[in-house]
């Protein structure tokens, strides 16, 4: 048989190695910058591009997409080369493949901190980028398959058939998700609403974790341990079972993202079911690649390229064991919301990314530079200054997230709840926030060793761009009439057929989930009081969404008794039939905001009180670490997008009536002057044009419209009071406990208004002084207390307290404040 | 996509649509431990040393 000739790219390896490096620092960076800013707000620094909303999903998409990214590209493209013994089919594409990747990442960078996003988590980009990702990712597989096709060996082995899984998988999940509708370059809305956009979006979510951070990562596995351990994978026939039930059973399993939320029961159980069948082919993968060391855990010692990927294989075995858990109602419910979802992705990302990705490099880059490592100790440090940083994240998360679980659903001998105000839950885990930060730190700081030593590796090694190598051609098994080459017969070329395959199980799971979801009616109830947004409400939505205010406040009151409590009225399906996209968030550090706009509910609160929170929300609370939104009264709303947004959700099937977009702008204006006039009254002087009044219409537009049930809840808890309150007598209560109680209540529920010495904050009124327009005898404040004033933004505390409770803070207001 | 609508306008029955694919993955599964399993043990065996015998000396190198 003839020897054939060929050269390696190795230049295009090198250069996913570098982007790996560089994009990898900067991912890293921000994630230190926002977990800093969530422990001290001032590092916000008041601007619109560096706030928290903006930064964070910055963080999450520079880690997923640029540095696993650039890392999966460099493992595969030379592992591939190795493995099919040719040079990747075709130069162009790798090439466009790297270029095109590494604009994508800049462009999402810039787009991302101008507020430009879908709000759709780990799918923020906008459409141009939508689309410029399908090109780059089409080349990618089109120069894997063609790889395949001109490859001069006869079996594919296993890491290439993760790879293939990668690149099907993401292309499926990619397209799927980003169906949207343009209004311009830079703002579309996603063609699913509510429930359905949910489903989607956690198909994806959840599926980008399967086929961007695993199937690729197996792949690598199956090809880097062998090779570092220089010993045969354990069992290939275990690789087989595994490959065919992992990416089967994935797509299934992405609604247990939205369990006791508003989704169909089917689905659900449907989500959890597959979640928990996930655990045998994940712990497949773990112990093929464990067992593949047995006999040779020396080495594991003496090098900590192995140390990494051992780390990494046991962090993939424990999080895929943790992600079922997670995924069962019974636990879910601590999970979801709290920093715990948080851990969990960190122990994959830090570990299991990060470990196989170093591992990798250890091992790749003194291969490719034919040289040794420059420091054995220096990768050693590395090692555990990253195991450590790992440890250091995810114990005070979980604790962190054990803790507010338990205070949000603590309720008092009264039967109220304990913490009813969200910040006294937050306040307690800020410490761990800073904690969190050395973990950053420290990883960071071994990234940065680990850079050094590569690159005095680098410098020493010397580098072919083109490596000769040559190998016997392959003799097609079976080949039939090369002369008539039918479509048929290019289907049954092993390659070709095998993606194919590939495609149909991956698709199966995919198909039987969403297309039910879409297209069944019955599976969104309609609820005839829920009406489409107004223009003003639109365009301050569009403001939510673009500010990333979904990162930290959800918008989905799961039905327990301490989130009805807490917020209202829990959510239903019907809801959100006018939500392009949904924004029903995915972790709460900040109270959930579906019920703001029920007049008269726990978490309503007025026009002036947005206006001032927005402005700086550490004057009305110290402790709150919200970024302020300052610019929201400067910016005006642009009113010529507004008509082209109203026709585009005319077209999507919201029924606002025909040629409504002529009025729009009018009406807009219209409702924008009744807020700027109430903000009037209280002494802001606002215009109406500017984006916080936008916000703030939507703010009260948010359950707006199933409140009248809400309503009847309010009343049920207060007959013993309300019956009369003229004729209650109230005793002031003077002992010092109960003034020390009163003070305790007064922290933590007045002082966001009437301010740390009851003076007032802006319209709100001076507890010291004697101008009282209720009137400031006992029974006169305790009625204030317990009715609330509704429409001036004071929430009805009967609700929340007892009538111990608000005797106690009324005697406080009254003999300290007013030293009665 | 209208005939794909009209035939999944109710939820009664949409069970069939799961239970077919579960059914698919049950049959796949089985068929593919038993040809898995059948494979033989030497040509197995090739492939996994396969990726340990190209040209790269593959023990690592380390400087101290």
């Amino acid at each position: 048989m003839e020897n054939q000739k060929f050269k390696y790219d190795n230049k295009i390896v090198k250069l996913f190695i570098l982007a790996t490096l560089v994009w990898g620092v900067v991912g890293i960076l921000v994630g230190v910058v926002i977990a800093s800013q969530l422990a001290f707000p001032v590092l916000n620094f008041g601007l619109e591009f560096t706030t928290f909303g903006r930064v964070r999903p910055v963080h999450t998409n520079a880690i997923i997409f640029a540095f696993v990214g650039n890392a999966i590209f460099a493992g595969v493209y030379y592992s591939m080369q190795k493995l099919l013994k040719t040079r990747m089919f075709s130069d162009k594409l790798s090439y466009f493949n790297f270029w095109g990747w590494q604009i994508i990442i800049v462009l999402a960078a810039v787009t991302l901190l101008a507020g430009f996003t879908t709000g759709k988590e780990y799918a923020e980009l906008e459409w141009p980028i939508d689309i410029l990702i399908t090109l780059v990712w089409v080349a990618f597989g089109w120069n894997m398959i063609g790889t395949l096709i001109i490859r001069r060996v006869q079996h594919i082995y296993a890491a290439i058939w993760w790879y293939l899984a990668t690149f099907i998988g993401i292309a499926i999940l990619h397209v799927v998700n980003s169906f949207e509708l343009p209004i311009s370059l830079f703002k579309s809305y996603s063609i699913y609403a509510g429930v359905q956009d949910a489903v989607v979006q956690w198909w994806y979510g959840h599926n980008a974790v399967a086929f961007f951070l695993t199937t690729p990562f197996l792949g690598l596995m199956y090809y880097y341990l062998p090779k570092a351990a220089n010993r045969p994978i354990y069992s290939y026939k275990l690789s087989i079972i595994h490959f065919w039930s992992l990416i089967f059973l994935y797509m299934w399993a992405g609604p247990h993202h939205l369990l006791y939320q508003a989704l169909p029961d089917w689905a659900q159980a449907l989500g959890v079911t597959f979640s928990i069948m996930l655990i045998a082919p994940s712990w497949g993968g773990m112990i093929n690649g464990l067992l593949t060391l047995r006999g040779a855990w020396d080495r594991v010692r003496d090098s900590a390229a192995l140390k990494f990927l051992v780390v990494a294989v046991t962090a993939y075995g424990m999080s895929t064991f943790e992600g079922p858990m997670m995924s069962l109602k019974t636990v879910n419910q601590i999970t979801h919301f709290t920093d715990w979802t948080i851990a969990h992705v960190h122990i994959g990302g830090m570990g299991w990314n990060g470990g196989i990705v170093f591992g990798m490099l250890y091992w790749l880059v003194p291969q490719l530079f034919k040289t040794k490592l420059y420091s054995e100790k220096l990768a050693n440090i590395h090692f555990w200054m990253s195991t450590l940083a790992i440890l250091i994240y995810a114990i005070p998360l979980y604790w962190a997230a054990v803790t507010q679980w338990l205070m949000w659903k603590d309720y008092n001998a009264e039967g109220f709840l304990t913490y009813p105000n969200f910040l006294e839950t937050l306040v307690q885990i800020v410490p761990m926030y800073t904690v969190r930060i050395i973990s950053g730190v420290l990883f960071l700081g071994g990234f940065l060793v680990m850079l050094f030593n590569l690159s005095k590796t680098m410098a020493a090694g010397k580098f072919v761009n083109d490596e000769a190598s040559s190998a016997p051609a392959l003799v097609p098994a079976g080949a039939r009439n090369p002369l008539r080459e039918t479509i048929h017969r290019w289907m049954e070329r092993k390659a070709v057929r095998f993606s194919i395959w590939v495609f149909i199980a991956l698709f199966i799971g995919g198909a039987v989930e969403i297309i039910p979801m879409i297209f069944i009616k019955s599976n969104v109830p309609t609820l005839d009081s829920v009406t489409p947004y107004t223009p003003l409400e639109l365009e301050g939505r569009d403001l939510y969404v673009s500010e990333g205010c979904y990162v930290c406040h959800s918008q989905m009151v799961r039905p327990f008794r301490w989130e009805t409590d807490r917020y209202g009225e829990y959510s239903k399906i019907g809801e959100f039939v006018y939500d392009h996209p949904y924004q029903w968030g995915s972790r709460r550090t900040g109270p959930d905001l579906g019920r703001a706009g029920v007049i008269g509910g726990p978490m309503y609160k007025n026009a002036a009180w947005h206006y001032n929170h927005f402005m700086d929300p550490q004057k009305m609370n110290e402790q709150s670490i919200m970024p302020n939104y300052a610019w929201l009264a400067v910016k005006n709303i642009n009113l010529s997008k507004t008509p082209a947004k109203i026709k585009a959700m005319q077209s999507m099937g919201v029924p606002y009536e025909d040629g409504y977009s002529e009025k729009a702008v009018d009406d807009l204006m219209e409702q924008a002057r009744t807020i700027s006039d109430d903000l009037k009254l209280s002494g802001i002087e606002i215009e109406p044009q500017k984006q916080m009044i936008a916000m703030i219409a939507y703010m009260h537009k948010l359950g707006k419209d199933i409140s009248n049930e809400s309503f009847a809840k309010v009343e049920l808890h207060s007959e013993s009071i309300a019956a009369d309150p003229q004729k209650k007598e109230v005793k002031l209560l003077k002992d010092q406990a109960d003034l020390d109680a009163g003070k305790k209540l007064f922290d933590t529920h007045c002082v966001v208004c009437h301010g740390p010495e009851g003076k007032g904050i802006g319209i709100f009124p001076d507890l010291t002084d004697n101008e009282w327009i209720t009137g400031n005898s006992p029974a006169q404040v305790f009625k204030s207390i317990s009715d609330g004033n509704v429409s001036k933004g004071m929430v009805p505390y009967k609700t929340q307290l007892t009538e111990e409770q608000i005797t106690q803070l009324t005697s406080y207001i009254l003999i300290t404040l007013q030293k009665k | 996509m209208k005939i794909v609508s009209s035939l999944l306008e109710s939820i009664e029955g949409i069970r069939i649509y799961y239970i077919i694919g579960l059914l698919i993955f049950v049959v796949l599964f089985i068929v593919i431990l038993i040809r898995t399993i059948r494979m033989s043990n030497n040509k197995i065996d090739k492939i996994k040393k396969s990726i340990l015998t190209d040209d790269d000396p593959g023990e690592i190198m380390t400087s101290n």
